[in-house]
């Protein structure tokens, strides 16, 4: 196997695994937290009042 | 006061359809169309005479500059002659005019509806 | 003593971090942009000529000045995550927010996608410079996707600092060709004169050409989106966006110079990488090299911006429940909106695997549009609702109405660009705004708190 197609596997490899990484850390999130926590950010407008 | 609207809380299945159905819209609406070009595109069939770059008549300057880009004559030549039809067909103008517009229209329209029950229950009504 | 990020009952409110400065917004907006001057503005050349593209560079120029002034001063003084999305909930209503918040998501999710297209189609043409020919593109398209939003998913500030670097050697990679390129000794590199034809289409063609020109600007509205995490809007939301708006009037001026000097129109018209291909022309190894690596670091960047943008707007979306509330969540370690991050992946991917740049491309560019138009129609009565005076505004731009005017009038000459052409990308296009927008109003709406939809400390609108 010549270094292009290895390089194309490790690509492939790599995106697998921070894909999976991504989605077992959002489950895990979910079970650890509440949700009405996770959701409870608020659109913003105190940076303005404090110029 | 207006009356405040107390929203229902969407279901998990809900959210889930409805995360569904945009992702169906997207593919269909956006995909779909590049699908159709995709293939018509491939189906485009080269029957002309084989072209030389003596039949291209290009000048000495441009002709050195598709060869270093690694173009022989019968690549080039697909490049030369693929041109966009511009003629505008006045049905197709007014429609897809009328589409953008009539958009917009419906667009303001059912917003300014829905913005005011927004300040009603928020300021109140006047 | 309560401050903003408590709630009545005391409990804690999770928020985003505020850390950017002026620098991130130059970084943010012309990170997202610039790699529209190593790819996709060459478009142009396809449909008006070389000059019906330096002329499409420059009109549309004028298009994103107006975009810019008005944009600063909208965004600066409504400092939220969602930008135009918040600034239309508070303008016009909750359904054209609707919109104008899959505009963003769309635009920045289909540029993301031309991105990664690009980095696999030069990961082809390093292979064949090499030795190594038909380099299968697809594993670097995912990966370029996958490790940036993984970036994203982890942290804004870092992602930004990143950005600001890479944009910056990227943009220096053009005044390095351009000097390359010997511009003063005409002929010797650079040979105008033999490769630079009459208009191929005559004037309509010029006109035609307005619709990738869009390409040399698009995404710089996208600084508004950190709004929300920068530390004082009012002075770097214009102070960015200008400053970003003028780098990138040279850098299109120059690019434009360089690769139609070197390459003739039809092909300049379709190639994928026309700053690399340019430097391969030139004959100079180190020359190649860097235009190889900077068009990477500007594709990188850009996406990188995008997935950051993109995201805000689908997590505002589902915060104010337009969709599934489930978007709506941030990272209580991270402070991203990681769902949103997640959930829009496989649509940057598979239309990035289709490897139709100049379609992809256009639906990208309509999304903007779209968002531009409503940006003309929103600024009148934004002047009107608020008459300067009764809010507080980061920024007030000179000369309202024109800029708004002469906005709206350069959208409407881009449609008609657009239709010239590309006509049914342009049907598709709003066919699924508008199925989006009925669907929302039967089905969406009802799931959506009314008064909350107005966050800012504002008086109640004139007029209403």
């Amino acid at each position: 196997m010549n270094f292009w197609q290895l390089l194309s596997y490790a690509a492939w490899g790599l995106s697998a695994l921070m894909l999976l990484w991504m989605l077992a850390d959002a489950m895990s999130v979910a079970k650890q937290y509440d949700e009405e926590y996770l959701m409870s950010s608020r659109e913003g407008a105190d940076e303005l009042t404090g110029q | 006061m207006a009356k405040e609207y107390i929203p229902e809380k969407q279901s998990g299945i809900g959210q889930i359809i409805d995360s569904i159905f945009i992702l169906v819209l997207v593919y269909v609406s956006l995909y779909i169309p590049l699908l159709m070009k995709a293939d018509a595109a491939a189906e485009a069939a080269a029957d002309a005479p084989k072209p030389t770059w003596e039949s291209l008549q290009l000048s000495p300057v441009v002709q050195e500059q598709w060869v270093k880009l690694g173009y022989d004559a019968e690549k080039a030549a697909a490049l030369i002659n693929s041109k966009f039809d511009y003629t505008i067909d006045p049905m197709m103008l007014l429609l897809t005019a009328g589409i953008i517009i009539a958009y917009f229209v419906f667009m303001l329209k059912a917003s300014d509806k829905e913005y005011r029950e927004v300040i009603s229950e928020k300021f109140g009504d006047k | 003593m309560s401050n903003a990020s408590t709630s009545a009952a005391g409990s804690e409110r999770i928020s985003m971090l505020k850390v950017l400065n002026p620098f991130h917004i130059w970084a943010l907006g012309v990170g997202i942009v610039l790699v529209g001057e190593f790819m996709g503005w060459n478009f142009s050349v396809a449909k008006g000529g070389a000059y019906g593209s330096l002329i499409a560079c420059w009109v549309i120029g004028l298009l994103y000045t107006c975009v810019a002034m008005i944009d600063s001063e909208v965004t600066s003084t409504v400092a939220a995550a969602g930008g135009q999305y918040t600034q239309a909930k508070h303008i016009i209503g909750p359904l054209m927010a609707f919109n104008v918040g899959l505009y963003l998501v769309m635009a920045y999710t289909m540029l993301e996608a031309a991105d990664a297209l690009v980095v696999g189609d030069l990961m082809k043409s390093g292979a064949a410079a090499l030795g190594y020919m038909d380099l299968e593109t697809k594993p670097f398209v995912v990966f370029t996707i996958a490790f940036l939003a993984w970036l994203n998913y982890r942290g804004v500030f870092m992602t930004l600092t990143v950005n600001f670097v890479i944009t910056l050697i990227a943009f220096l990679a053009i005044l390095v060709l351009f000097i390359g390129v010997d511009p003063t000794h005409s002929g010797t590199i650079l040979k105008h004169k033999e490769l630079l034809t009459d208009l191929p289409y005559g004037w309509i063609g010029v006109i035609a050409s307005f619709q990738f020109g869009m390409w040399y600007y698009l995404g710089i509205e996208g600084t508004c989106q950190a709004a929300e995490e920068v530390r004082s809007a009012g002075r770097s939301i214009p102070l960015g966006t200008m400053g970003g708006m003028m780098t990138l009037l040279v850098a299109a001026t120059l690019t434009w110079f360089i690769c139609t000097g070197l390459m003739p129109w039809q092909y300049l018209g379709q190639a994928i990488t026309p700053l690399y291909d340019a430097a391969t022309l030139v004959g100079n190894t180190n020359l190649q090299i860097l235009l190889f690596v900077a068009t990477i670091f500007s594709a990188v960047a850009s996406a990188n911006g995008c997935i950051n943008d993109a995201s805000r707007a689908w997590f505002s979306l589902g915060r104010d429940r337009y969709m599934p509330s489930f978007f709506g969540a941030i990272h209580p370690k991270y402070r991203t909106p990681y769902r949103a991050i997640i959930f829009l992946i496989p649509i940057a991917v598979s239309f990035a695997f289709t490897g139709l740049l100049d379609q992809v491309i256009t639906f990208s560019i309509l999304s903007g549009l779209l968002g531009y138009t409503f940006m003309s129609i929103n600024m009148v009565k934004f002047r009107k609702m608020w008459p300067l005076g009764s809010i507080k505004r980061g920024y007030v731009h000179p000369l309202h109405p024109f800029p708004a005017i002469t906005l709206f009038a350069l959208c409407v000459s881009v449609y008609f660009a657009t239709f010239l052409g590309y006509g049914s990308t342009l049907l598709s296009i709003m066919g699924f705004y508008i199925v989006a927008s009925i669907w929302f109003t039967i089905r969406r709406y009802k799931f959506v708190k009314r008064g909350d939809q107005f966050t800012m400390p504002w008086p109640r609108p004139e007029g209403y």
